[in-house]
């Protein structure tokens, strides 16, 4: 697997300064400052229209602030043209769905290896590893539509780490699983999380949310409360400055 | 990789695959069916106009006598064997019915049968000599139905100048004029003919029966050629005929000829404008095919991008499929459109038509064509699809 390039040891991979961003008169995300260290695990909640989304689709570099700067691996992507934007998100950031979003023609081990494709070289080994990984190995040719909600999140969990992401950003990943699933998905970030990875977990669930080194919450756009669950690698500054 | 997404994208999603193929295939087979049609039509129809009658006629020259039977050989000897429909050779001589005068024509009743495919007749062809047809109005003006039997009388036989004018008393022989001589033949009525023209008023018997009664054998007035030729080779004949046959005089019909070449004319502008009209409704028939299959793998574009896609390979997997199902839809189309071609022509002009590889080739990269433009602009549109759409849950 391939391995991004670490930023320094003092710098956060990702941080929000002051971020803004505004649909007309909607102020979607009000002036977020975060920073996130490096193997942390970060938990964000806030009822629905919070700005959660809006949040997810800026470190996914999927979307870009109105205004204020985002770090992401030291490198500010505010900035970036959607084909920046692109390069950022294939090479560093690994996705996780509420929704799986699995190809339904491709097989388990297919739809590993697109991640693959789209960021080298398609590697069958190495994505049957990821399938092996999360359990699913013996599944690896199944389609989709073959395999139980709780397989789906665990292929999609697979394709997220197959290209070895800096930062693992999961949205609702238990939003559509029964609570065996929900576990098997948790421990499955307990141990990516042992092994370092840098997770970023938008959820609904207390429990869920429970499990990260860090909460924060969203109100309307801003970022209301920060609280650490447990020692993090790294302090934040959390909060609105 | 792009491959096996692209072999997984055809072989998994058999129905959206099936749906745009059909698409595809109803277009091309059409396509591939007219153009066929295009092409052999005109030689079917040239064939069939060659029944509505002669196109040249070989009279003799200005002051030449009847054509001579080794004359006719000559004649033929210019032709090819291939490009001859029909060869009728007619003798004139002025008779009597009942006191009347009429025009009798002698040719090769069996001949004559196959060449004059618009010759109307009531009751039977003669299959021996002895028996007669009669013109329409000859039978009307003498009260005469088949199975009846008529006398003959020979006034005098007629040249090939003018065989309707029984007023011409020139020999075929071109020798002078001779005392009307009193020969008479009881003939059977066959049947009893109508053409709308001057053979109305004939008396049509076998060339046979004709020389026994004016004692003058071997000879022809006019040689009735139905060739398969276009108008302007047809002129071309003509002229060969004049130059290499003695006494003789060639001329196309030019109504007919005109005629033929007018309505192939009409009927290849006709196809081609159904072909274009058709070609348009393909197009937008596989642009909505292509639209609905391309807008409904919307969230798949989208993930795709999440994914780290970029929009160029996108399009690019997405229209290569477009021009398998192209290719695939425009094989199934010009298998469909020869059988649909060949069911056509066999209805309506009971024969075959030829494949045409080329044109195959030609239908296949016209489908790959039309698939690829049919789905740029849908691909286009979707490649644009904000990635966050996944993320979204839309």
């Amino acid at each position: 697997m391939s391995q991004s390039p670490a930023p320094a040891a003092d710098q956060p991979i990702l941080e929000f300064v002051e971020v803004s961003k505004v649909y007309g008169q909607l102020h979607a995300l009000d002036r977020v400052s975060l920073a996130v260290p490096e193997g942390e695990w970060l938990s964000i909640v806030g009822p629905s229209g919070s700005g959660k989304t809006t949040l997810v689709n800026i470190v996914g570099c999927l979307d870009r602030p109105t205004s204020g700067q985002v770090r992401l691996g030291g490198r500010d992507i505010a900035g970036l043209n959607p084909t920046g934007l692109t390069e950022i998100r294939r090479t560093m950031v690994g996705l996780i769905f509420q929704k799986f979003h699995l190809i339904g023609h491709l097989t388990a081990l297919e739809n590993v290896m697109v991640a693959q494709y789209y960021h080298s070289m398609p590697d069958q080994a190495e994505a049957l590893a990821a399938l092996d990984r999360v359990g699913l190995a013996q599944r690896a040719n199944h389609l989709p539509s073959q395999l139980s909600g709780g397989e789906q999140q665990r292929v999609c969990i697979a394709r997220a780490l197959i290209n070895d992401p800096r930062l693992i950003l999961a949205d609702e990943p238990t939003g559509n699983l029964d609570a065996a699933n929900e576990a098997i998905v948790l421990e499955l970030f307990h141990q990516l999380h042992a092994e370092g990875a840098t997770l970023i977990v938008v959820t609904h669930d207390s429990t869920v949310a429970g499990q990260g080194d860090r909460e924060v919450t969203l109100e309307h756009g801003r970022l209301v409360r920060d609280i650490a669950h447990r020692d993090a690698p790294a302090a934040s500054d959390g909060g609105n400055r | 990789m792009a491959w096996l997404m692209l072999r997984r994208s055809l072989t998994r999603r058999r129905s959206r695959v099936l749906i745009a193929v059909l698409a595809v295939a109803i277009g091309s087979t059409t396509i591939f069916a007219l153009a066929l049609l295009a092409i052999d039509i005109p030689r079917h129809m040239s064939q069939d106009m060659r029944s509505l009658g002669a196109n040249l006629i070989v009279l003799p020259a200005d002051g030449s006598p009847a054509l001579s039977a080794s004359t006719v050989e000559e004649i033929k000897g210019v032709l090819t064997d291939s490009e001859v429909v029909s060869v009728v050779c007619f003798r004139y001589a002025n008779v009597r019915l009942n006191q009347q005068p009429f025009l009798a024509a002698g040719t090769d009743l069996a001949q004559a049968q196959k060449a004059k495919g618009y010759w109307d007749v009531e009751g039977d062809w003669p299959d021996q000599p002895g028996q007669v047809l009669i013109g329409r109005d000859v039978a009307s003006l003498i009260g005469l139905a088949p199975g009846d039997t008529v006398t003959v009388t020979l006034t005098q036989a007629v040249t090939a100048a003018d065989p309707t004018d029984p007023s011409d008393q020139t020999d075929p022989d071109g020798q002078a004029p001779e005392p009307p001589a009193e020969r008479s033949a009881r003939l059977s009525v066959r049947g009893i003919l109508t053409t709308g023209g001057n053979e109305d008023g004939f008396v049509v018997m076998d060339l046979s029966d004709l020389e026994r009664l004016t004692l003058s054998f071997d000879l022809v007035d006019i040689v009735e050629l139905s060739i398969d030729r276009d108008s302007a080779s047809l002129a071309e004949l003509a002229q060969t005929i004049d130059r290499q046959v003695d006494q003789v005089s060639a001329a196309p019909v030019r109504r007919l000829a005109h005629s033929e070449a007018d309505v192939l004319a009409m009927l290849r502008s006709l196809l081609a404008l159904v072909a274009v009209i058709v070609l348009a409704l393909t197009l937008i028939g596989v642009a909505t095919t292509m639209m609905a299959v391309v807008t409904e793998r919307r969230a798949e574009i989208a993930l795709r991008k999440a994914l780290g896609a970029d929009q160029r390979s996108i399009a690019w997997e997405f229209q290569c499929e477009a021009m398998v199902l192209g290719l695939v839809g425009g094989l199934l189309g010009a298998g469909l459109g020869f059988g649909l071609a060949q069911a056509i022509s066999q209805s309506v002009f009971q024969r075959g038509v030829a494949f045409s590889g080329w044109l195959a080739a030609v239908t296949v990269a016209a489908s790959v064509l039309i698939a690829y433009l049919a789905s740029r602009q849908p691909v286009r549109r979707a490649t644009l699809v904000d990635p966050a759409l996944v993320l979204r849950e839309e």
